[in-house]
């Protein structure tokens, strides 16, 4: 054997001694120190990375073990392949698969993995028209029209940027492509299995009163869509002249010519309720608050609203009934200050 | 940033209006009214004695009168009745009230025994159907029918307008006999209206400017009766005078009665100027309040008696001042085109009446404090001497026609200019002043 092979056999296998064995050894990281560095020969930089001796063995770090020699014993031949020569096999061309005949089965195959559009569209997008600048909300675009009442102003289209705040390359997707959900839903719905008939040991053929009130009462709220402000007033309101005639009228008996100096400086709310055909109702009228005198010329000042109130109601108000849900109820301002010296 | 606030501003606006507008009752505001009369009746108030007949209708027909003549009522006759009241007990039937638009509804009785009168009264508002105040009783002697029945008309006009009544009072004036050039002047006492008018002096020396006190027991006044002008204190119970200042070489008038009616104010001419000055009535001490060159006169207390307001020339025409009633500097108020005299403070202490001369004619006015809001109330040939009803919303004064037998009177008139009307009396009247409340 050559010394070249055996010194070769030998280094391997101290190689894979120090493979196999070398983890058990392995010390742990030693601190981080500072050297300096230095020009080393050849020799000395192949004993430096040389396989160490586990630590812990010796602080010192120890030459590199130097094998023993090894017998001059011929290693064991490699099987020698046998010269027979081998002729290689044909190639074969494949075979085209063959096509069932008979028809595709009642279950369809699972379909085709959902496929993302490309993230490349096939044709590049136009770039957009370098005025179109892009906005948070989306604009139309408005010219100016000479002939309309309200002229707007002219402004151009805009739209929001058609973007994300995160780029997400198709590295990144999550491949969610398998069906969320079935794709052959059930067409008819498994009947219900008919449930034991339990009698009943006494049925009671109508519902006691209170049961059918409320729920009649429920039916019916469910039926209105409810009504979240009951007092809301309802129907159309009034116009400008209907308010305005009632004001006329009402102003036509509020008479203050009898009121004090004081009362003649007080303002007065005054609520009211109405019958559907106009009337005031007496027993409603009532001052809700007053402003700018004391509570003598208050009394007075909600006095002569009354009277005109009533007055003037007597005979019913002329106001619209089709509205009546609109001045059912009535606040009226008696504001006496352009009347105080005349 | 600015067009997306913008926007949603705007956006929330439109979206909101239309529910605000549909949410609560209807809001009118009413701003304009009308000016008349308050009509009201007074059925005949029910005696409760046979004797009271007379008397329950004299005493119904004054309350009426009084309301009338304020101009701020007006008295439904008698024959646009639909119901009678013949029991001062029986509810009243409102509908009958309502359907004559009767707003206010007086009803009494009346019990006369042993010379002794009782009138009980109800004061209803119709329109209400209910009671205003609660039922009221005044008792007196039979001769006091009339002032009892100032009293009721007083207790009714004060409910029904929120302010003290003026008709159970009384008014001294300087009664006026004979042409101008040989005029005849005393002193007279009335009731507000020029009832039961009784004189205080006779005619034999020139009387001029009475003045109440404020308990309206005393009547301050200047007389010539010692050939100058000099200024006497008259207790109208008894009909007794006293000379209140004599100070020789001088001559003092227009007196005035502080709110306290223990002092007065007075013009005092010495010299040839005139200035201001307080008497203490008990020890006759005097304080001289003013000390200028020019003409001071005409005094009028504020009605807390810290200041007054008097005439002044020392601007070079007749002017309003105001200063501390212990004097001090004075200023001005008045500063309107023409002559301002006999200023007189309001009773409620916010106006001043006045009497001005401008252009030819005569005035009376009223301003604030500070001379603003001045209002000319009438206009004659001759209009003087304003004073005040004890609630101060009327004025009283003199009118004087024009020509060789021109005649004073006195008028009245509102203080927002309405209800002009004269007073009646049996004689020329000028100089009145109008007394507090009597109790």
């Amino acid at each position: 054997m050559q010394t070249g092979t055996k010194i070769s056999a030998g280094a391997h296998a101290a190689l894979i001694a120090v493979a196999v064995f070398g983890g058990a050894f392995r010390s742990e990281p030693l601190p981080f120190e500072v050297h300096e560095v230095s020009m080393i020969s050849a020799e000395d930089y192949a004993a430096l990375t040389a396989p160490r001796e586990p630590a812990g063995t010796a602080p010192q770090p120890q030459e590199p073990a130097v094998p023993e020699p090894v017998a001059e014993t011929p290693p064991d031949p490699a099987p020698t392949p046998e010269t027979t020569p081998v002729q290689p096999e044909p190639i074969v061309a494949p075979q085209e698969p063959e096509v069932p005949d008979e028809p595709a089965p009642a279950i369809a195959p699972e379909p085709p993995a959902i496929r993302p559009v490309e993230r490349v569209a096939p044709d590049p997008v136009e770039a957009p028209p370098e005025e179109a600048r892009p906005d948070v909300v989306a604009q139309p675009d408005v010219t100016l029209d000479q002939g309309a009442d309200t002229p707007q102003e002219q402004q151009q289209a805009r739209a929001p940027e058609e973007a994300v705040d995160r780029i997400v390359t198709e590295a990144d997707e999550t491949a969610t492509l398998a069906p969320l959900q079935s794709r052959r839903p059930p067409k008819v719905r498994p009947d219900r299995p008919e449930p034991a008939v339990i009698p009943a040991a006494q049925p009671d053929p109508t519902p006691a009163p209170e049961t059918a009130n409320a729920v009649n009462a429920a039916l019916a709220e469910a039926l209105a869509g409810g009504d979240p402000v009951p007092d809301a007033p309802t129907g159309p309101p009034l116009s400008a002249v209907e308010k305005d005639a009632l004001r006329v009228a009402v102003s036509q008996c509020w008479n203050v010519g009898s009121l004090s100096s004081d009362a003649l400086k007080t303002t007065v709310v005054v609520a009211v309720s109405m019958t559907p055909d106009g009337k005031p109702i007496a027993d409603s009228i009532r001052m809700l608050s007053s402003s700018g005198g004391s509570d003598g010329s208050a009394r007075d000042a909600f006095g002569a609203a009354r009277r005109a109130i009533i007055r003037c109601g007597a005979k019913g108000f002329d106001l619209p009934a089709e509205k009546y849900g609109q001045w059912r109820d009535i606040e009226m301002t008696f504001n006496p200050e352009r009347m105080r010296i005349k | 940033m600015i067009r997306i606030l913008t926007g949603l501003l705007i956006g929330a606006t439109l979206f909101a209006a239309p529910l605000a507008a549909q949410t609560g009752p209807l809001r009118i505001e009413i701003t304009e009214g009308v000016i008349e009369p308050l009509p009201f009746a007074v059925p005949g108030f029910v005696p409760d004695t046979p004797g009271a007949a007379d008397t329950a209708r004299q005493l119904s027909q004054v309350i009426a009168a009084d309301l009338t003549g304020t101009g701020l009522f007006r008295e439904i006759p008698s024959s646009a009745f639909i119901s009678q009241v013949t029991d001062f007990a029986a509810p009243v039937q409102y509908a009958d009230w309502k359907a004559i638009n009767a707003q206010a509804l007086i009803t009494g009785a009346v019990n006369v025994s042993d010379g002794k009168l009782t009138v009980r009264f109800r004061v209803y508002d119709v329109f209400s159907g209910a009671e205003l105040g609660t039922g009221l009783q005044f008792a007196g002697s039979t001769d006091g029918w009339r002032r009892m029945a100032h009293k009721v008309a007083d207790e009714v006009y004060s409910r029904i307008t929120g302010e003290g009544g003026y008709f159970d009072s009384r008014v001294v004036f300087v009664s006026e006999t004979g042409p101008k050039d040989d005029r005849h002047k005393r002193l007279a006492i009335m009731d507000y209206d020029g009832a039961n008018v009784q004189y205080l002096t006779d005619s034999s020396s020139i009387v001029l400017a009475p003045r109440f006190s404020p308990t309206g027991d005393r009547v301050l006044y200047t007389s010539y009766e010692s050939g100058f002008p000099r200024i006497y204190v008259l207790d109208v119970g008894k009909v007794q005078r006293r000379l209140l200042e004599q100070t020789e070489g001088t001559m003092s008038f227009a007196p005035r009665f502080a709110p306290d009616g223990r002092t007065v104010l007075f013009s005092l001419e010495q010299g040839g100027n005139t200035d201001l000055y307080s008497l203490d009535i008990g020890s006759g001490a005097q304080t001289r309040l003013t000390n200028a060159p020019s003409i001071e006169t005409a005094p009028s207390f504020s009605p807390d008696g810290r200041q007054i307001v008097f005439e002044s020339d020392r601007s070079g025409s007749p002017q309003l001042y105001v200063m501390p009633a212990t004097g001090g500097e004075a200023q001005r108020i008045s500063f309107g085109q023409g002559r301002y005299g006999t200023p007189v403070w309001s009773p409620r202490g916010d106006l001043v009446a006045f009497t001005k001369q401008s252009k030819g004619r005569f005035h009376i006015g009223v301003m604030r404090l500070d001379g603003s809001e001045e209002r000319l109330l009438t206009a004659s040939f001759l209009d003087e001497g304003p004073t005040w009803a004890p609630n101060g919303r009327v004025i009283m004064f003199a009118r004087e026609t024009q020509g060789a037998g021109g005649r004073a009177s006195l008028y009245s008139v509102d203080i927002t200019g309405r209800n002009l009307k004269q007073v009646r009396t049996p004689d020329g009247a000028s100089d009145p002043s109008w007394s507090p409340l009597q109790k």
